[in-house]
């Protein structure tokens, strides 16, 4: 149960995300200023707290001690907390979910929660190896993990337990890669892919193909967050933090169970949505974790969506689509937007902001959209994230 | 006179009319043969494999009982709960009393699938790099690890494997799966 102080969502904004001719500092400052930009009432000194989700700086930017350069960057100088936040895939959610627990326990009133990750390198031999310790490194990681071997691992035992087909898999690709059209800040912006184009792609971890992965972006996103009696200064239409919830049991694969029931995903879905005090039923759309095709099926299912191996059925019959029984990745997903680790939790957030005020292009606008829910899976599946975000009026 | 002239004047005096002729002085020399520089005694950057030597951790037991063909791990000595990777505590009563066990070396494919681009730095030679999911044959525990001896593409899951130590460029050894033979069991 949530028994702290309300806690709203004023704004955010995002960076272009891609394959960016930016460094990782150039990246957080782009997303200080549209951050800026898009609250004009946000001044730098009302901030007293930052948090900032980066997955692996010290690898990918060769950067530690990251949370004071991008107060720097912003031009803040927080005095209550000031600090990163690291759960690999799922570090933005963190900044956020740390931000909204300072808040609600009365340690902070502003706080501005930043996502980054700086992905493309010279070498993407050296990208793909910051990857592969996300696993358990020296048991795991050493073997050659990353994570499309495992995830086309959760697709295989899919497919033969339920099956699940590839065309299915495409599916869930064609959605979102068709959401991301109308994203201009996503990586995969005016592409478009059918999924007979989709199923022709190369296969990078058999079954899953190329457009069954999320890639390897740099990017960055900024959110502020308040306590509730402070909303109105920023905004009339505040997205309100109503439920959380998160899971953790095992890392190492060898302790994983069974790859396709996501135990851990239910648990944590029954301590948000129960936080919330409504029902998967209720929620109008969900950002869901898609950093492969296979996932978001999966997620479906693990969410109460749809019953256990029926979650390929679920997205080919448009149930996830807009006109279905709940809008899923109307940002485009990590599929369509690209993944930068540390900046897609706090990305997703920006989207529901943007739904809930009406602020997308029509192409993607939820209707009328009352109740939301963003989710993140990190590693390879072994911690489950989730938030219930409701409208404010 | 105040000190603060008294230092400008002082600086005004000893500063060079140029900078280049504050540089000394150098006479040719025959070329000094130092020493060539002495190679890093020990791997100075962290990699992908276990540190296996006891100075370093408190399982290096694993790694010379590998060398000798058996395969090992630690089970709680309390409430015999089988660890992996070997652990130096068990996570269920805390106890530090664990003890070795031999595990089975034969298994069958649960999951497996092949990474065919984007290798981490160092396996790029090695690609497609082929991995899944064993489950141990009389032994609770489904191994993650490397997979040689076939082609991802003619692997099929319920495939018979067995454990292979092989030695690592530096000494070390580490351990992957042998795709045994062609006889699939029924799939799980």
């Amino acid at each position: 149960m949530t028994g702290g102080r309300p806690v709203a969502l004023v704004g955010g904004a995002t960076t272009r995300f891609g394959v960016r001719a930016a460094t990782w500092s150039q990246l957080v400052q782009e997303a200080g200023a549209r951050l800026f930009a898009a609250i004009p009432n946000l001044a730098a000194s009302d901030v007293d707290s930052l948090f900032v989700g980066a997955a692996e700086p010290e690898r990918f930017a060769f950067q530690s001690h990251v949370a004071p350069l991008a107060a720097e960057l912003l031009g803040l100088e927080p005095h209550r907390i000031v600090q990163r936040t690291e759960l690999a895939c799922a570090s933005g959610q963190s900044a956020i979910r740390s931000a909204y627990a300072a808040i609600s326990a009365g340690l902070s009133d502003v706080a501005v929660a930043l996502g980054v990750e700086k992905m493309n390198l010279p070498s993407m031999a050296e990208a793909n190896t910051s990857m592969a310790c996300v696993m358990d490194r020296p048991w795991d990681g050493a073997h050659g993990a990353t994570a499309p071997p495992f995830f086309a691992m959760v697709a295989q035992r899919h497919m033969l337990e339920h099956g699940t087909t590839e065309d299915q898999l495409a599916a869930v690709s064609e959605k979102n890669h068709r959401f991301a059209n109308s994203n201009p800040d996503a990586q995969f912006h005016e592409k478009s892919f059918s999924r007979e184009k989709l199923l022709r792609l190369p296969l990078i971890a058999p079954p899953l193909r190329l457009g069954d992965c999320s890639s390897m972006t740099d990017g960055a996103a900024a959110v502020l967050l308040v306590s509730g009696e402070l909303a109105r200064k920023y905004t009339d239409t505040p997205a309100w933090i109503r439920g959380s919830g998160q899971h953790a049991s095992w890392h190492n694969l060898a302790n994983a169970g069974s790859l396709t029931e996501w135990t851990g995903m239910r648990i944590a879905a029954r301590e948000a949505l129960g936080s919330a005090g409504i029902t998967v039923d209720q929620l109008d759309f969900a950002e869901l974790h898609d950093c492969f095709t296979i996932s978001e099926i999966v997620e479906y299912e693990a969410l109460g969506l749809c019953d256990p191996g029926k979650g390929g059925a679920y997205v080919a019959d448009g149930r996830s689509d807009l006109g279905g029984d709940i809008v899923v990745n109307p940002r485009g997903g990590l599929l369509g937007c690209g993944h930068p680790l540390g900046a897609t939790g706090v990305a997703q957030a920006v989207e529901v902001y943007r739904q809930f005020t009406h602020t997308v292009p029509p192409a993607r606008q939820v209707p009328d959209p009352e109740w939301a829910l963003v989710h993140n899976l990190s590693g390879s599946a072994n911690v489950h994230s989730m938030m219930v975000y409701a409208r404010g009026g | 006179m105040p000190a603060v002239a008294v230092a400008k004047r002082r600086a005004k005096k000893r500063a060079p009319k140029r900078a280049e002729a504050a540089l000394p002085k150098i006479e040719l020399r025959a070329e000094p043969t130092a020493p060539p520089p002495k190679k890093p005694a020990t791997l100075t950057l962290l990699d992908f494999f276990p540190q296996e030597e006891s100075q370093q951790t408190r399982v290096a037991r694993f790694f010379t009982e590998l060398r000798a063909g058996r395969f090992m791990t630690t089970r709680c000595a309390k409430d015999k709960k089988l660890l992996w990777p070997p652990r130096v505590t068990c996570p269920q009563c805390h106890t530090e009393e664990l003890e070795w066990v031999e595990l089975p070396q034969r298994g069958h494919l649960y999951a497996f699938s092949a990474l065919l681009a984007g290798a981490p730095l160092g396996m790029e030679d090695e690609l497609p790099i082929t991995v899944g999911l064993v489950d141990l044959e009389g032994a609770p525990l489904r191994l993650f690890g490397r997979l040689v001896g076939a082609p991802w593409n003619e692997i099929r899951v319920g495939e018979r494997v067995r454990v292979e130590p092989y030695d690592l460029p530096d000494g070390r050894v580490f351990y992957r799966f042998h795709v045994e033979s062609r006889s699939v069991e029924k799939p799980t």
